[in-house]
């Protein structure tokens, strides 16, 4: 046998090593470090699928408060990743789904997210009224806003819309606006909105960036314009101007911004003087793309 | 004298693409001015660049390999068949030639064809062009709407059809295929690329690639990188961010099994299958937080592909370590009854458009239509079955080849 067959069979047999019932009993038992635990889980999840009795000393540790959070997090995420094998975790889905919702306002903070994320994802609708709650409410708010905002964009209803235009109009911080603005981009009155805080020069490049990126979604000839007239305007941002290229380039007519000289001349200038040396790129890039789509 | 050179026996110049199987291609002679005798001998050998692909040839799918091949063309203007075979992988369109001589006075250049060795590669190893180029027909997918309907085919209603089951492999091999084929409709040059979870990712998890995550988790991209205007479900932007204290750029996933251990997982599908959808796939997908983190959400983020890519790979390279290409060998696959979809000879939803208004089994919906056709290979046809994918190279029935390939499989 070579030297590399023996590290292989060495290295293959780390998994079998430990079975997934062996590897549950130690996740689940307190007398074992806290590193000894989380490297188990990892080779929990098949255990947990074995029976209700595995499931709930997992989802005991979840829940315990007195367990470390590194343990509790690496056992949600063990169930987590038991729950990708969708048909064979089905029956046991029920009480993950309730374990989640017991530790959506568990003391730790951590905990509160990640299980958070896990039920915003499959539209949990008591996830989705404590996120809408804690932001009308900061009292009650298990998580920050910019996090609330995130999580119930995963399942966007129109009774958020409310809250988030609330947010950007008066923004507790700069990400709770940002990650607000990503929610209105569902939102089909907001179109104007978005124009007005891509051509503020005022708002933060991050805001004119999502700003552009909603426009994009909700009127792409509108982002076009805007592109076209932010390209155009010397005293214009840099990275905007990127961005802006990008879209021009990512989704713009060929035949118009071929016959576009003034949009040319502008792009020229940016692959030239551009401080940044990959927005330059990008420049030529595009004029490089552009004689080549002439040619054709 | 003048050759028409086809690949993949097509004139469409979307079907000049190889990989490491072979791709039946024909020659015909279209002028046969200065031809002497009824039959001309053409030879044609390889022309590449210096960081091009390489290509060699054979006469028949199972013949031996050779730099260059000798073919007798009739003046007549009948076809000759023969087989071109990738040996190194291409970066870009074109970047390796076959040249046809023939062989009478001065041996004249008759016919020349420019093809590509198109490969599935590992993320960290393309050149920027190769990224950029995966990254704006991917963004253009997704702005062009089409991309929903791969979103919709992967949520927690649909998902019975494709996970804790056998047809686990054999679905997410159709589902990567069929996007893969929509990408290249876009630029046919961009084949997948695959995330290494087993290892750091120093160059995917950067802001010119595949984001990095901001503050809250939202994903970051540079005012260059197309992915900027990501949306699915008409929300912005993808959110995703390590798990605490793991770093992707400069160490794999935390708890994720290594290749090595992947392989030795068993020799038969039935002990493979399982414990890899657990660990890794099911540990790579969950040291993340974020739409990855959870399978109804997970195929939002653009990294679902490249984390299932290298799934798709480590099944590849375990079908060949074990000799498990053929449907007809036990060990190829499970042959426990199951829910329809999951058998060798099933259909697979939502291709073949059936959904719970005849079969209780299915999901209310079959979103995406047919899988997508190639013109580099018949396979698998709108409807695959799952038997289809096992073969994926043609090594049993060279009529099964799906005309993808990995760098090192």
């Amino acid at each position: 046998m070579t030297t590399k067959k023996r590290a292989s069979k060495k290295a293959a047999k780390a998994p079998k090593g430990m079975s997934a019932l062996a590897a549950l009993s130690v996740a689940t038992n307190a007398k074992k470090t806290t590193a000894e635990r989380v490297s188990a889980l990892a080779q929990a999840p098949e255990a947990v699928m074995k029976s209700d009795e595995n499931l709930q000393k997992l989802c005991d540790v979840v829940k315990n408060t007195d367990e470390p959070v590194e343990v509790r997090l690496e056992a949600i995420n063990a169930l987590a990743t038991a729950a990708f094998a969708v048909a064979t975790f089905e029956p046991y889905r029920n009480d993950y789904i309730a374990t989640l919702q017991e530790v959506a306002v568990d003391p730790n903070q951590e905990i509160r997210e990640s299980a958070l994320g896990l039920l915003a994802s499959e539209k949990n609708k008591f996830a989705q009224k404590k996120l809408l709650d804690g932001l009308k409410n900061p009292a009650k708010a298990l998580v920050p806003p910019e996090k609330a905002l995130q999580l119930l964009s995963y399942d966007v209803h129109t009774e958020a819309y409310a809250v988030a235009r609330d947010i950007i109009s008066n923004s507790p911080n700069e990400l709770a606006k940002q990650e607000a603005m990503r929610l209105l981009a569902a939102d089909p009155n907001s179109t104007k909105l978005f124009e007005k805080l891509l051509r503020d020069k005022d708002e933060t490049r991050e805001v004119r960036q999502v700003a552009a990126s909603a426009l994009n979604s909700l009127a792409p000839q509108k982002l076009q314009e805007h592109a076209r007239e932010m390209l155009l305007d010397d005293s214009e941002y840099e990275d905007i101007q990127a961005t802006s290229l990008s879209a021009v380039k990512q989704f713009g007519d060929d035949e118009e911004v071929a016959k576009d000289k003034a949009l040319l001349k502008s792009v020229n200038r940016l692959s030239a003087d551009a401080k940044s040396s990959k927005y330059k790129k990008s420049a030529k890039d595009f004029l490089a793309m552009v004689a080549e789509k002439e040619e054709k | 004298m003048k050759v028409e050179l086809q690949i993949n026996n097509t004139t469409n110049a979307n079907g000049r693409f190889v990989g490491w199987s072979p791709s039946p291609c024909r020659i015909r002679i279209t002028d046969p001015t200065g031809a002497t005798t009824q039959t001309v001998v053409v030879k044609l050998s390889a022309v590449s660049t210096a960081t091009g692909g390489a290509v060699v040839f054979r006469k028949t799918a199972a013949g031996t390999s050779s730099t260059t091949l000798d073919l007798s063309l009739p003046i007549n203007g009948a076809s000759v068949p023969f087989f071109v075979v990738g040996r190194k992988a291409s970066i870009s369109n074109g970047d390796v030639s076959i040249q046809a001589r023939a062989q009478i006075a001065n041996s004249p250049i008759v016919g020349v064809i420019r093809l590509m060795v198109r490969i599935r590669k590992n993320a960290e190893s393309l050149t920027t062009a190769e990224r950029d180029r995966f990254l704006a027909a991917f963004a253009s997918l997704n702005t062009s709407g089409r991309f929903q309907d791969f979103r919709d085919m992967h949520t927690l209603l649909s998902q019975p059809q494709a996970h804790g089951a056998k047809g686990f492999l054999p679905w997410h091999r159709s589902y990567l295929l069929d996007l893969e084929r929509e990408i290249q409709t876009i630029d046919p040059s961009v084949a997948l690329p695959y995330w290494r979870f087993d290892q750091p990712g120093p160059k995917l998890f950067t802001l010119d690639f595949m984001g990095v995550a901001g503050p809250t988790g939202t994903v970051q991209w540079s005012a260059t990188n197309p992915m900027q205007f990501w949306a699915t479900d008409s929300a912005l932007g993808v959110t995703r961010s390590p798990m605490a204290g793991w770093t992707p750029t400069t160490q794999p996933g935390p708890g994720v099994i290594t290749e090595a251990a992947t392989f030795a997982l068993g020799t038969t599908y039935v002990a493979f299958r399982f414990p890899m959808e657990l660990n890794p796939h099911g540990q790579a997908h969950t040291r993340w937080f974020g739409f990855i983190r959870s399978v109804p959400t997970a195929a939002k983020d653009p990294l679902f592909f490249l984390l299932h890519c290298n799934v798709d790979r480590l099944w590849a390279k375990w079908q060949r370590i074990n000799g498990r290409f053929d449907p007809a060998v036990a060990a190829s696959y499970d042959s426990a009854p199951a829910n329809p979809g999951h058998n060798l000879p099933d259909t697979m939803w939502p291709w073949n458009g059936i959904t719970n208004a005849t079969d209780p089994t299915r999901p209310p919906t079959a979103p995406g239509g047919g899988m997508a056709s190639s013109p580099c290979t018949t396979a698998p046809g709108t409807q695959p079955r799952v038997q289809q994918t096992l073969d994926y190279r043609g090594t049993i029935s060279a009529a099964s080849r799906l005309a993808f390939d990995y760098d090192d499989a």
